[in-house]
């Protein structure tokens, strides 16, 4: 076959052109969903609270992962400024991902817990007032806004039907209480959201209102569960190692 | 024989080597196939005054031509 | 009016819509890199940001990104494409009035609504993709129609070769089609609802993402605009391209070689380490196909050298091709996973797709234009010493980002992983941050000369064209004779 039999049939082009540009993607994305040699298996990664999944959703619309990471790479340096390396499990339920690709600002990646929620409601609404030197900006109407969370259902069926374990009937929540326990199997049925969201937003002084629920509430509220949800005292040290 | 090298081939743990081998001898063949026989090379080599054959710069006086003619269509 | 050889190419070919697509790349391209200099100004002076939710950096930055790349990259394809389709086929554009001014309409539609919705601060979330789903369904029907036409102005060509500038645009098309379609996989929350929730989830989607993120560099930014070199270079230079030979060879590789490497942009990441390994092999592969066409473009001018001193646009060109080779040498060592550790998060990956971007994309488009606009309205420049001072100013503009973003970079790197004497870390991240305010200052100053280069354009284009409508005055003939000499 000569060359030129492709450089005067523009189907053959056509054709060959799409075959030599699939392969790449081919071998290097099909293999990864055997999410058993993938993901590893950790206890305590669970899906979002109701309250949590908004606070997401408000992280991912402010444009958060522009400047954020999430993901905590196996340097020393990186471990003790951030804590433990990110382990693929911890992000299995994160539609879309959140690992970024720019640290104008530190990693997120186990944020949750290490300041209050005062301080993390502070320095959102005015970063300079806590940090000087930061050039982050401000977001104020976070503070303003109340929480729409009229649609929780519908946003927590769509990411049912693209694999997050929220259960809609009785044999979803029974194995979500086998997994997760009744406390939270209780937290990530559908039927129970709005109230279940209205009461996570009302048992912790997020914003520092309670008497509202504010985009700062859920916000603060996902700050505060990222990173939190494996306890690493009780795996070796080490024990990761082999999944990578 | 030919049993074993089905065999092999349907491993896949040498499925590595063979997609070396497999995408290494295509590159090979398409330099060989490129670079060789002096007839290819000229026939192959003669496409690209493709895009000096459209039509109105065909002439390489072209420019100067439309000059003209733009002075022309002026001065009317 | 107009001359008559003008008029009989017009008739020949559907230059109207290629005029259009080239007008909106100019007006993009200004409104992309105003939002570009204004969010690094917010890098450097974040007052700027003042407490606004629709101007702040994270709604910005999606703002920038879609304009330069769809919004100026875009169209400039769309233009250049439908034009050298044209004239390599010998064939008017297929699908009569109608197809051609659709995707015209539905691109513009698309972008004027994505920067709407961002600012409104609607995002899927995902870099250079976060059009919401029903943007992306219009995106697709435009897409599948370019394909169209595209695809049948070639079966119906005169000529009965297919130039190679039309490979890498058929590749670029079919590329492009594959990643929009697979990175956009979303359900909705409601039928009535812009947002949504990606398919995949955790690794598969950062894979997903970075194949996509890094082949719309490849295909969208590298593939397309080579097939812009490999005409409009020869044209400009007025000899034909180094080696045919080289080209076949080349375009092969890069189309092959492409697709495994997005993974570079996940190494050290929760990906499975035999992925990060196989793309970064790949990447180094991959400088051997770029440079090849870099050499082909540059040798094309052996032995004319000369051209150089005295033609701007050629220039133009030639700089674009020798930023390629450099963008393309930095990116396979970025992607060596030792360098990535430290480079990784920073601004050198920043500085990095500039250098890209601004050296090698947007000059090669400046070139082009400047080749273009003059022959699709039957004139000539308006001013060629206006683009030598656009040349400089945009020179500058890439030396000084790419400087500033490698010391900011390199530094913060270097900062963030160095250990006192006691093993503690030397410095908290705060402390890095303002080690980067100065370079962040000459970063947006740098892309300020670039805007400015580009404003310039603007206004030497707007005189061609308004030259050619009226080509009786006194003013304009003298300016069309000043640059003719």
């Amino acid at each position: 076959m000569k060359h030129e039999s492709i450089e005067i049939n523009s189907g053959l082009l056509i054709v060959l052109t799409l075959a030599v540009i699939s392969i790449g993607g081919l071998v290097e994305i099909v293999p990864l969903f055997h999410i058993e040699e993938t993901v590893e298996e950790v206890d305590g990664v669970r899906p979002y609270t109701p309250l949590e999944l908004r606070g997401r959703d408000i992280y991912v619309k402010e444009g958060c992962y522009t400047c954020h990471s999430q993901m905590i790479r196996p340097f020393r340096d990186e471990q003790l400024r951030y804590g433990h390396y990110s382990l693929a499990a911890e992000s299995q339920y994160d539609h879309p991902f959140q690992w970024g690709s720019k640290r104008t600002g530190p990693d997120l990646a186990r944020v949750g817990g290490k300041y209050s929620n005062e301080w993390q409601t502070q320095h959102l609404v005015d970063p300079q007032s806590l940090v000087p030197e930061s050039i982050m900006p401000g977001y104020p109407w976070l503070l303003e806004n109340e929480l729409d969370y009229s649609q929780i259902e519908d946003r927590m069926v769509a990411l049912k039907r693209v694999g997050v374990p929220y259960s809609q009937s009785q044999e979803e929540y029974d194995a979500n209480v086998e997994q997760f326990g009744a406390d939270m199997a209780d937290k990530l049925h559908v039927g129970n959201a709005t109230e279940v969201l209205e009461s996570q937003a009302g048992a912790q002084n997020w914003d520092g209102d309670p008497n509202r629920i504010t985009e700062m509430d859920a916000l603060v509220a996902y700050l505060q569960m990222l990173g939190t949800m494996v306890d690493f005292s009780k795996y070796e040290d080490g024990h990761f190692n082999q999944f990578r | 024989m030919i049993g074993d090298i089905f065999a092999w081939l349907g491993d896949m743990e040498n499925s590595k080597p063979l997609a070396l081998i497999l995408f290494f001898s295509t590159f090979v063949g398409i330099i060989l196939y490129v670079y060789t026989g002096k007839k290819r090379k000229q026939r192959l080599e003669s496409y690209k005054d493709i895009p000096f054959m459209d039509d109105d710069e065909l002439d390489p006086t072209h420019e100067k031509k439309q000059q003209v003619k733009k002075d022309e269509s002026n001065g009317k | 009016m107009s001359t008559t050889t003008a008029s009989v190419a017009t008739e020949q070919y559907n230059y109207g819509i290629v005029k259009k697509f080239a007008i909106m790349a100019m007006i993009w391209g200004v409104l992309g890199m105003l939002a570009g200099v204004y969010i690094a100004s917010e890098l450097a002076w974040p007052f700027l940001n003042f407490n606004i939710a629709e101007i702040t950096f994270g709604r910005l930055r999606p703002v920038h990104t879609t304009l330069v790349i769809f919004g100026f990259g875009g169209s400039a394809l769309f233009a250049t494409s439908y034009y050298i389709v044209q004239r390599t086929c010998q064939a008017r554009l297929w699908g009569g009035k109608l197809l051609p001014e659709l995707t015209f309409w539905g691109w513009q539609l698309a972008l004027v609504l994505g920067v709407i919705t961002y600012m409104a601060g609607y995002t899927q979330g995902r870099e250079y993709a976060e059009f919401v789903w029903p943007i992306d369904l219009l995106i697709t029907v435009v897409w599948v129609i370019y394909f169209a036409v595209y695809a049948m102005t070639l079966v119906k060509r005169s000529q009965p070769h297919i130039y190679v500038a039309n490979w890498f645009f058929m590749a670029f098309i079919l590329a492009t089609a594959l990643l929009h379609i697979f990175n956009n996989l979303q359900v909705p929350v409601a039928w009535n609802s812009l947002e949504s929730y990606a398919l995949f989830a955790g690794v598969q989607d950062a894979m997903t993402q970075w194949w996509y993120g890094h082949n719309a560099v490849g295909f969208f930014l590298t593939a397309a605009f080579l097939g812009m070199m490999y005409y409009f270079v020869p044209k400009q230079a007025g000899r034909p391209i180094y080696s045919y030979r080289l080209s076949i060879v080349h375009f092969w590789a890069l189309s092959f070689l492409y697709m495994w490497v997005g993974a570079h942009h996940l190494h050290w990441t929760a990906l499975p380490d035999w992925v990060s390994t196989l793309a970064a092999t790949f990447s180094i592969l991959l400088l051997l196909p770029s440079w090849g066409g870099m050499i082909n473009g540059i040798m094309t001018l052996s032995g004319a050298w000369e051209k150089l001193r005295t033609d701007p646009i050629m220039l133009f060109l030639i700089t674009a091709l020798a930023f390629y080779g450099m963008s393309t040498f930095e990116g396979p060592m970025m992607s060596l996973k030792s360098v990535n550790a430290l480079s990784h998060y920073t601004d050198w990956t920043v500085g990095h797709v500039h250098s890209g971007a601004l050296g090698w994309v947007a000059m090669i488009t400046i070139g082009s234009f400047y080749h273009l606009i003059p022959r699709l309205w039957g004139t000539t420049l308006y001013s060629t010493k206006l683009v030598f001072v656009h040349f400089w100013l945009a020179t500058i503009g890439v030396v000084l980002y790419i400087v500033a973003l490698w010391v900011a970079g390199i530094g913060q790197g270097l900062m963030l992983r160095a250990f006192d004497q006691y093993g503690n870390l030397a410095y908290t991240f705060i402390e890095t941050v303002s080690f980067l305010h100065i370079p962040y200052v000459v970063r947006a100053i740098g892309g300020a000369f670039f805007l400015s280069g580009m404003l310039l354009m603007s206004y030497n284009i707007y005189m061609t064209i308004s030259g050619a409508r009226q080509p009786a005055s006194d003013e304009g003939r003298d300016a069309v004779a000043a640059a003719a000499r």
